[in-house]
């Protein structure tokens, strides 16, 4: 009988573990860290093993699942250019150079350890699938993989605050299950209109030793944008949604 | 002179060196600084300094080097510096906008100093939203997808394949923009209408002056390739039609093509006694190009072009032969009037920059080698696969601190007698260039 009370009990308190849908998790971490159409500003510093620090900022509009469009701001070696993804296809513009032309994932607009998927990332749900849900006390880890092989990254590790449903942490590795590099994310702030979410996503990667990354999130605030605003002729004039 | 000239670059460049910042302790960040940073203003005003000195080794039995020097031959090696700025401003009024970008430089050559300004865009542009914008004045309408030239850049200023990322000179255009976006396959159509008026002092350059001319194009993205329909009509220039494409086959490898159909051109054939005799007739100019990128951080831009404009290299080697007899007699008699029938297609537009028919480029560039953020060095070679002859570009650019860019570049062009690159008036080329960004 006791053994019978046991297994009942054992059963009951593995439900909820069994219970937890990663995907849903993920929908949720997206829904957390920003509107479903919003602006904001971001600033990138890149900090080489001396101390030397490489500053970018970026207006950023996104809308729906896979729209995204930035804008340099400074420094005036990069004012005015302006980068465009529109789910797998990027683009980017260089003003002296003239038009729009198609860029990849992997590369990098701003050199440094952030490349172009990080600053121009899409919902994770909409290019990750979870795999595997780990209960890890006050965090769950999930393990996602990349929907298509056109992703940056094949695999990721992303540990979740389960009272915030926010990332702490996310590994990002190739398909081989070698590290390219691990985003922190720290410092939570209250951006107002409920967005409450960390400002400073930090990066390191095994690929550059002693280098760090920072991109530091400023004035998210949700905002209807009109589908054209995400188009290769609207590229160059991005400076006016500002 | 030369101190003046190494004066003038310490000036340059020993400030520039003093704003180089070296954190020692983690970065703190201020929200309420960077939110500071960001606040728009209705005006904004940048630009570069730049400074380049090049040291060129002439091929004095080339041809080109006859063409442009017969009267005042600087010799085996020619020393030149560049000094000066391009200076941007734009000003915002509610949907209203004007914006001009300005060329100011100072050149120093045997022949002495030499100052250039030149307004390569001013325009005012009215947008009342994203769906469009109509647009006045001097502009670039950077057509076509190609890298390193452009067959359907109707309205445009041929690029300079050497340095392709480099600004150009727009024309006084009356342009408007038009977009949709859709959900489905077609997920954007834009149709882009251009006016160009040429007349005496307004565009006299781009072709037969007093006439207007119309050009249009129309994007649709579609089934995640970029698409560009594109016509130009007017007696300027004869009527042209064009298409274009681009697109991601992989998150590492980019395709893109361009055609331009041109009605009515006038194919030129240069006669060895100097006669240039014209037909007319329908040619095709076409391109097709990748873009790859290896986990290596290599990309590779290779990119195939048959110029139908081009001339036959007999035409060509009849040319040089033009010229060596026109440099002869100049010798002899000081009678400059033999370099006619070669002036006068250069007056007609004829351009020495890849005047063949076929061409193929290919440029590499390693990002941040060896870990060394910001440095990229890159080697490009053009081919003309009608004589064969080339060009190679190594080339080294490195960004160490904020708004900083340094570039080194060699130009060496290879060839037999009577070849393209074989007979440029550099037999190399050496530059340096710094540009700082305020």
């Amino acid at each position: 009988m006791i053994k019978m009370v046991m297994l009942i009990l054992g059963l009951l308190m593995a439900v909820p573990a069994y219970a937890v849908d990663g995907n849903e998790i993920l929908a949720r971490v997206d829904k957390n860290l920003a509107p479903d159409s919003y602006e904001m500003y971001r600033k990138l510093v890149n900090v080489e093993p001396d101390g030397t620090k490489k500053e970018f900022i970026l207006f950023t509009v996104k809308k729906g699942k896979d729209k995204i469009a930035g804008l340099f701001i400074s420094p005036a070696s990069d004012k005015g250019r302006t980068t465009l993804r529109l789910g797998e296809n990027m683009w980017l513009y260089i003003p002296n150079v003239g038009k729009p032309v198609r860029i990849t994932s992997l590369q990098s607009v701003v050199g440094g350890v952030f490349n172009n998927s990080d600053i121009m990332r899409l919902d994770y749900a909409e290019e990750y699938g979870v795999t595997q849900v780990e209960d890890r006390g006050k965090e769950y880890l999930l393990h996602l993989k990349a929907k298509t092989r056109t992703v940056a990254y094949d695999q990721l590790r992303m540990w979740v605050d389960k009272e915030k449903i926010l990332p702490t942490r996310i590994e990002c590795l190739t398909e081989a299950d070698m590290l390219i590099k691990t985003l922190y994310f720290k410092d939570m702030k209250d951006f107002g209109d409920g967005i409450i979410r960390p400002a400073l996503m930090e990066t390191d990667s095994p690929l550059y030793k002693g280098y760090r990354s920072y991109m530091i999130f400023a004035k998210i605030k949700a905002r209807k944008i009109p589908d054209e605003a995400f188009t290769l002729n609207f590229m160059s004039r991005l400076e006016s949604l500002r | 002179m030369k101190t003046g000239v190494v004066l003038l670059w310490g000036l340059v460049v020993a400030p520039l060196f003093c704003g180089v910042s070296v954190a020692e302790e983690p970065p703190i960040f201020d929200l309420s600084e960077i939110e500071k940073e960001v606040e728009k203003r209705p005006y904004a005003f940048g630009g570069f300094l730049q400074a380049q000195p090049t040291l060129s080794g002439l091929d004095q039995d080339s041809p080109l080097y006859k063409l442009k020097y017969y009267d005042d031959e600087p010799g085996g090696t020619l020393e030149q510096s560049n000094l000066g700025a391009r200076l941007e401003g734009s000003l915002h009024y509610g949907d209203l906008t004007a914006f001009a970008r300005l060329d100011s430089f100072l050149t120093h050559d045997h022949e002495g100093w030499d100052g250039k300004m030149t307004l390569m865009e001013g325009y005012v542009s009215y947008k009342p939203g994203p769906h469009m914008a109509v647009e006045a004045g001097k502009r670039v309408t950077k057509w076509g997808k190609g890298y390193a030239w452009n067959p359907v850049a109707f309205v445009d200023r041929p690029k300079d394949p050497e340095d392709p990322e480099e600004a150009l000179e727009g024309y006084y255009v009356a342009a408007g923009d038009f977009i949709r976006s859709f959900d489905g396959p077609l997920q954007t159509l834009a149709f882009t209408p251009v006016i160009l008026p040429v007349y005496k002092d307004m565009n006299d350059e781009f072709g037969q002056t007093g006439h207007v001319n119309v050009a249009a194009k129309l994007y649709a993205l579609l089934y995640d390739t970029d698409l560009d329909l594109l016509f130009f009509t007017g007696d300027s220039r004869t009527t042209r039609w064009g298409f274009d494409f681009s697109k991601n086959l992989l998150s590492n490898l980019e395709i893109h093509g361009e055609v331009a159909w041109i009605q009515n051109f006038q194919e030129m054939t240069f006669l060895p006694e100097g006669q240039v005799m014209t037909k007319e007739s329908d040619v095709f100019s076409y391109l097709l190009g990748m873009r790859y990128l290896t986990e290596t951080d290599l990309t590779a831009v290779v990119e195939y072009y048959h110029n139908g404009e081009g001339m036959d290299p007999g035409d060509l080697k009849n040319m040089y032969a033009c010229i060596d007899r026109a440099y002869d007699v100049y010798k002899q008699n000081r009678d400059r009037s033999f370099f006619g029938p070669i002036n006068r297609l250069t007056k007609e537009g004829f351009s020495w920059r890849n005047p063949l028919r076929d061409y193929l480029y290919l440029r590499l560039s390693q990002k941040e080698p060896f870990d060394i953020l910001y440095l990229t060095p890159a080697l490009t070679t053009m081919v003309c696969l009608n004589d064969e002859s080339f060009s190679l570009i190594p080339e080294v650019r490195y960004d160490p601190i904020t708004n900083l860019e340094l570039r080194l570049r060699g130009i060496i062009p290879v060839g037999g007698d009577r070849t393209e690159y074989g007979e440029k008036q550099n037999a190399w080329r050496a530059e340096f260039r710094l540009r700082y960004f305020f």
